[in-house]
């Protein structure tokens, strides 16, 4: 009984703190998709959070894998969350071999959002960094251009 | 591993409250408190645990699939969405018939029923919801609250408001963005509780019922195009199995779909997916980034290979709809 009560307790103390969390990210997301546009369509969300780069170590990332089909065009809109300096980049990998980076190196400008047109049906890799390996939390809104 | 240890230590609490007695009580009241007591000790650490797992391996190291990476790469897999819109940029006029029937969704009485049913209505969700025919959609939205319902996760699919933006037909990219994200999410949930087997299974439901659509509609409009995604399947066809494989022992429902995927399979072993490479092509459009991919993957698929796949395809997904 009484293990029972504790863990009624811990839950009752765990739960808001982690929909409160849910909450802020979903807003985020609903947000980040209508930063996409009038001819789009939602097809998936990533949420990301990372820790500051260490001194030493190389930046944080975050990897996902996404079918993209043949013929299909996709929009990459990235979203920060006010609360972080670092601001959300997307590289987006066919195999080992670079496609494209949302921020442009040679130039150091960074860009909110990215067009595919996809050629090729495939697995494709999503790696997710924030700038300058600050810590950070953003979305990445995978819509489809209709 | 906290997390474990915590979701552990209340199986043992509330679901078996019979074993907790003696030693095991203590010492499982043990390991939660030194859990806890960590926590506290080491604030820092705390807070690295609420970020994900920090991955600088290589992407070939980040290939080697675990039964997670697996999941992660096949919830992507099946985007009803896509399918319809591409059925609308080909002219393809919307057709009923494609639909699965909603009679009898109370009835259906098994996890593996109700969780390929999910995904089946939800293709049609998409299919429906591209081509604005939201107020044919009211029965499909109902069917699919009541068996998510019936797979306790009902919570993540907001009925009340898909319901009312199907009828005021007013905002579809509203509804496209509830319903896609509500699937993502009951995905999502069902994945990360231990219930990947359902999760399997509704992910399945989506991608034949997408292929359903695709395949019937192929019989009529034999565009190239829409050949080439029915023969593109291939590639995502292996990770469906994948998907499904850790499962197949579970029950005769589970090892019966698995054979016909199994079949499925065969039939797509002749199809040729081949690559032209070229470069692809860079610009600033409106201060977006945009990106023309040259590569091309090429479909090889014969007549009879397209007719086997689309007699098989009805097969499985008649098979599922009656439940047998």
């Amino acid at each position: 009984m009484k293990c029972r009560i504790l863990i009624l307790v811990l839950a009752l103390v765990a739960l808001p703190l982690t929909s409160k969390g849910q909450a802020a990210t979903d807003e985020l997301v609903s947000k980040c998709a209508l930063t996409a546009g009038d001819n789009t369509a939602y097809l998936k969300d990533f949420r990301v959070q990372l820790p500051k780069a260490t001194a030493d170590a190389a930046a944080p990332v975050y990897k996902a894998n996404m079918y993209l089909m043949k013929n299909m065009k996709y929009r990459f809109s990235l979203c920060n969350s006010a609360e972080f300096k670092g601001e959300l980049i997307v590289t987006i990998y066919d195999a080992d071999k670079e496609l494209i980076s949302s921020f442009n190196k040679s130039t150091g400008k960074q860009y909110s959002s990215i067009d595919f047109f996809c050629n090729k049906t495939g697995l494709y890799t999503l790696w997710f960094a924030f700038s300058n390996g600050e810590q950070g939390s953003g979305v990445s809104v995978v819509s489809m251009i209709k | 591993m906290k997390f474990d240890s915590i979701k552990h230590f209340f199986y043992i609490c509330v679901l078996t409250p019979n074993l907790m007695t003696g030693k095991i009580a203590r010492l499982a009241l043990l390991f939660l408190l030194i859990s806890v007591c960590s926590c506290k000790v080491n604030n820092r650490k705390q807070a690295e645990l609420l970020f994900p797992v920090i991955d600088s391996a290589t992407i070939a190291e980040s290939e080697k699939l675990s039964k997670e990476a697996i999941a992660d790469i096949v919830q992507n897999v099946a985007s009803p969405v896509e399918i319809a819109a591409m059925l609308q940029s080909l002219s393809v006029p919307f057709s009923a018939d494609y639909l699965g029937s909603t009679k009898g969704v109370e009835q259906l009485s098994t996890n593996f029923q109700k969780a390929t049913m999910l995904g089946i209505y939800g293709a049609d969700l998409g299919y429906l919801n591209i081509y604005e025919k939201t107020g044919n959609s009211i029965e499909v939205v109902s069917s699919i609250k009541q068996l998510a319902d019936g797979l306790r996760v009902g919570q993540f699919f907001d009925y009340e408001t898909i319901k009312r933006l199907s009828l005021n037909k007013t905002d579809i990219d509203s509804l496209l963005y509830l319903s896609v994200s509500s699937y993502n999410k009951i995905d999502e949930y069902l994945r990360t509780n231990d219930r990947g087997s359902l999760s399997a299974l509704m992910i399945s439901g989506v991608w034949l019922e997408g292929q359903y659509i695709a395949t019937q509609v192929v019989t009529s409009f034999p565009e190239k195009k829409l050949k080439d995604r029915i023969g593109e399947q291939k590639i995502i066809l292996n990770d469906l199995l994948m998907l499904l494989r850790p499962y197949k022992g579970t029950s005769p429902e589970y090892s019966n779909l698995y054979a016909l995927m199994e079949q499925m399979s065969n039939l797509y072993r002749d199809v040729k997916v081949t690559y032209r490479i070229a470069e692809p092509q860079t610009l600033e459009k409106d201060d977006r980034l945009v990106l023309i991919q040259k590569e091309e993957s090429v479909v090889e698929m014969s007549d009879d290979e397209l007719r086997k796949i689309v007699g098989l395809t009805m097969e499985i997904r008649n098979k599922l709809i009656s439940g047998e």
